[in-house]
């Protein structure tokens, strides 16, 4: 193992951002915030991106990690001790000087601090918080920041990170604890959902005080909240509520908040330090395929007092991880179905109120024998579909369940997720636009957030044909089979039949988007219908 | 029985199509004989057989009674779409504007909705291309150390609509305690921000434009720095230089430091 300890900062540059870019997560989103009067920086609610590297990945925040000294032996990571690379680690000012220089030339927009975990997790939280800490009071720094929270460090060091970060995340690294147990032997669930409970309950009690400047909702809880479904996060699913136990903080009376939260270091601990309680297997169990409540959890949350210890600060404005907390897996490096990750990543949404859960296609850095290889290439294509589906998850309302299930428990190839359903489930279709609700509009292929937003407020005005659907970002392309406009298809032709439809979606026959698709008289022998795969 | 088309001709500038657009208004012609077209000085066009010319003088009282009609009669938000358009620099955008405003007189508030009317669908185009030219260079304008002290930053965009002031307003809240320029070299402008808040955009002249393009030939410390970090920040077995392209467009990375070589 090399140790660069003096090398230049261009060389700790190159090397440490190096050994962070396997970071999926570089969204700077989910806080707005107006600058203040002499500090350098604003952040934007749908974040920036400020570049586009080689590999079409977008650059928005100086992702970086501390240091790449690392005691765990993680086999899917460069980083693990027993790999022999150069190891090197910044000091807090290159951090901060680093991440002031490039805000001011609108290279980026703001940092993403990771960090190998150096001697223990308590001193390499210890190092973040510094440098965090740094960043915000010394360089009066006001743009994101989104900084990891280490696995088996203490909640004051976590809670410290919160203050000044603007969205925290914790890696489950893989969608199972058996898968976790072989890759990352120093790693455990309890580990990684201690300090993701931890901040969620933060959240809360930030929101409850702060209001939406405490931190505003995810985009799952927007949907479920539009569904009439119940909401991630709130009584029944953490046990948390302003304002109902007595000594539960009301939001009027943010004022008094110093004296409210007197003696509440010793209360962190038992409050959130479920740890003897948090049992992995309750809260995201995989093997019956059934997302059991995290009873024990919610039990420690709902017990009473406040979660945050550090209320007595000098800078609690700006919230305690306002832009939420977001996870990432990685995929294809051990044995799960489609099905089993998606339904990780709803329980996720739902039980620990994440922003955003990440897909890492799985690169093989280290060739470690005991971990599955396919073809040596990166599973992009499963990550993609694994994207599709979340955001089906988050924006459309769908459940995991409707997406896939134990029986179908792999995406389809050849259609994305949306498509797939909707040819499973022809008793809904065809949907006549005029009149059609926004959920129901929602679901048909080819129909965005936007446009679906777009026609419900143009059919006020008057009737939709399909040439203004067109003009409202409709891909008419799939969308044609699934819809009428006054009672009528596009194309008289159409059939309202799966394997048809399939067919065309398939092949991407662009005769019928143009009109022409019934003057194929013959029928060609394809997989997709005459074998079924379609259906796959 | 056919009229012939009128066609008002005015200045291209805001308040020179917002003329044009009162002059036409007024005139009771019927909005489907009446064409707006904005002319440069020094621009050429092709006449039309068959049509009436009119010289629209430029008013900067009737443009602003235009906006103020529009905000009473018709809403907020339209006035937002009609300004939103006049930063545009395509061509059609005083019909455009006036076939808007004429519908949203009739139709009221709700015409910014109605996306299915020809001419909603087209200011909504033109609007949404104007915005997006500004986000992009939110994202993708990069500035330069060029003086010490007081640091002054500076920046070059050239974009094909007139998204300075957007742009501004965006690094004005962010960077309100910098010295920033920004320099838009295809509309020949640029707004210059001081540390204490103040800020104006104006027209340059021939010698500040060059004064301005011969700052720029800095090599930068950070500059370096930055290109290091975007270049290890990729990972080798994902590489999709065609993701890239559909990303961020060639004709951005022009003034982009990462893809500038070193002089």
């Amino acid at each position: 193992m090399v140790f660069e300890l003096n090398a230049a900062l261009s060389d700790k540059l190159h090397i440490l951002s190096a050994a962070a870019k396997y970071d999926v997560a570089c969204t700077s989103s989910g806080v707005s915030r107006k600058s203040k009067k002499g500090e350098l920086g604003a952040a934007e609610a749908a974040g920036i991106c400020h570049s586009f590297a080689a590999d079409g990945r977008c650059v928005s925040l100086l992702k970086i990690l501390f240091t790449n000294e690392c005691i765990f032996n993680c086999k899917y990571c460069i980083n693990r001790c027993s790999n022999d690379v150069p190891r090197t680690s910044f000091t807090p000012d290159e951090i901060c000087q680093l991440t002031m220089e490039f805000y001011r030339r609108n290279y980026i927009e703001g940092l993403f601090l990771s960090s190998g975990v150096m001697q223990s997790p308590d001193y390499t939280m210890e190092l973040i918080c510094d440098s965090l800490r740094k960043l915000r009071l010394e360089y009066k720094f006001n743009g994101y920041v989104h900084c990891k929270a280490i696995p088996g460090a203490s909640p004051e060091l976590v809670e410290m990170a919160g203050w000044y970060a603007d969205r925290m995340s914790v890696n489950l690294e893989l969608p199972t604890e058996a898968g976790l147990k072989e890759l990352a032997p120093n790693k455990t669930r309890k580990n990684i959902l201690t300090p993701m409970r931890q901040i969620q309950a933060g959240m809360a009690e930030s929101r409850a005080i702060l209001g939406m400047k405490g931190g505003n909702q995810s985009s799952y809880w927007y949907t479920q909240k539009r569904m009439g479904r119940s909401l991630p996060g709130s009584q029944e699913n953490l046990g948390f509520v302003a304002g109902t136990a007595n000594n539960r903080i009301p939001a009027e009376n943010a004022g008094s908040k110093q004296n409210t939260h007197k003696g509440i270091n010793n209360n962190i601990k038992n409050k959130i330090n479920a740890d003897n309680n948090l049992n992995a297997d309750d809260s995201l169990n995989i093997n019956n395929n059934i997302i059991n409540n995290t009873h024990n959890t919610e039990t420690a949350l709902s017990s009473r007092g406040s979660v945050l210890a550090q209320w007595n600060r000098s800078d609690t404005s700006r919230g305690f991880v306002p832009a939420g907390q977001s996870t990432q897996m990685i995929i294809g490096a051990t044995g799960e179905s489609d099905y089993q990750i998606l339904s990780v990543t709803e329980a996720l949404y739902q039980k620990f109120d994440l922003k955003r859960v990440f897909y890492s296609a799985f690169v093989n850095v280290n060739n470690d024998s005991s971990l599955i290889v396919n073809d040596g290439q990166p599973p992009l294509h499963r990550e993609h579909r694994l994207y599709q589906a979340d955001w089906l998850l988050r924006y459309y309302g769908f459940a995991a369940g409707e997406i896939l299930s134990e029986s179908r428990p792999f995406f389809n190839t050849y259609l994305d997720p949306k498509c797939d359903w909707a040819l499973g489930h022809m008793e809904y279709f065809p949907v006549e636009i005029n009149t059609a609700s926004y959920n129901t509009l929602l679901r048909v292929p080819g129909i965005g957030v936007k446009s679906a937003g777009r026609i419900v407020n143009a059919r006020k005005t008057g009737r939709l044909d399909f040439n203004a659907l067109k003009k409202m970002g409709v891909v008419l392309k799939r969308a044609i089979y699934f819809i009428t406009c006054n009672g009528r298809m596009m194309y008289d032709f159409l059939k309202v039949e799966e394997d048809y439809i399939t067919r065309n979606l398939v092949s991407g026959e662009t005769d019928v988007v143009k009109g022409f698709g019934d003057s194929i008289t013959y029928k060609q022998l394809t997989l997709f219908d005459d074998f079924q795969l379609g259906k796959l | 029985m056919d009229k012939p088309v009128r066609i008002y001709q005015c200045e291209n500038s805001p308040d020179g199509i917002l003329s044009a657009v009162f002059e036409a208004g007024i005139s009771g012609y019927g909005h489907n004989y009446i064409k707006i077209q904005p002319l440069d000085q020094d621009s050429i066009y092709n006449i039309e057989l068959f049509s009436e010319y009119i010289k629209v003088e430029t008013s900067a009282k009737k443009a602003g009674n235009v906006l103020e009609t529009i905000e009473s009669r018709i809403s907020h938000e339209a006035v937002f779409f009609v300004m939103s358009a006049l930063l545009s620099e395509d061509g059609d955008r005083g019909n455009v504007i006036y076939q808007f405003v004429t519908y949203g007189f009739t139709i009221g508030q709700g015409i910014t909705k109605a996306l299915q009317l020809e001419c909603v669908a087209r200011i909504f185009e033109i609007k949404r291309k104007v915005h997006n030219e500004a986000h992009f260079y939110k994202e993708f304008i990069r500035f330069q150390e060029v003086k010490k002290v007081p640091s002054v930053l500076m920046a070059k965009i050239e974009p094909k609509n007139r998204v300075l002031t957007l742009v501004t307003a965006h690094f004005e809240d962010r960077f309100n305690a910098e010295y920033f320029i920004i320099y838009d070299k295809s509309h020949k402008e640029a707004s210059f921000h001081s540390a204490d808040g103040g800020c104006i955009i104006r027209i340059l002249t021939e010698d500040e434009e060059k004064k301005l393009d011969s700052l720029l030939d800095v090599n930068e410390k950070y500059a370096d720095l930055w290109k290091i970090f975007f270049n290890s920040i990729a990972v080798e077995e994902r590489k999709n230089y065609k993701l890239q392209r559909g990303n961020l467009a060639l004709h951005y990375r022009k003034y982009m430091t990462e893809f500038m070589e070193n002089n």
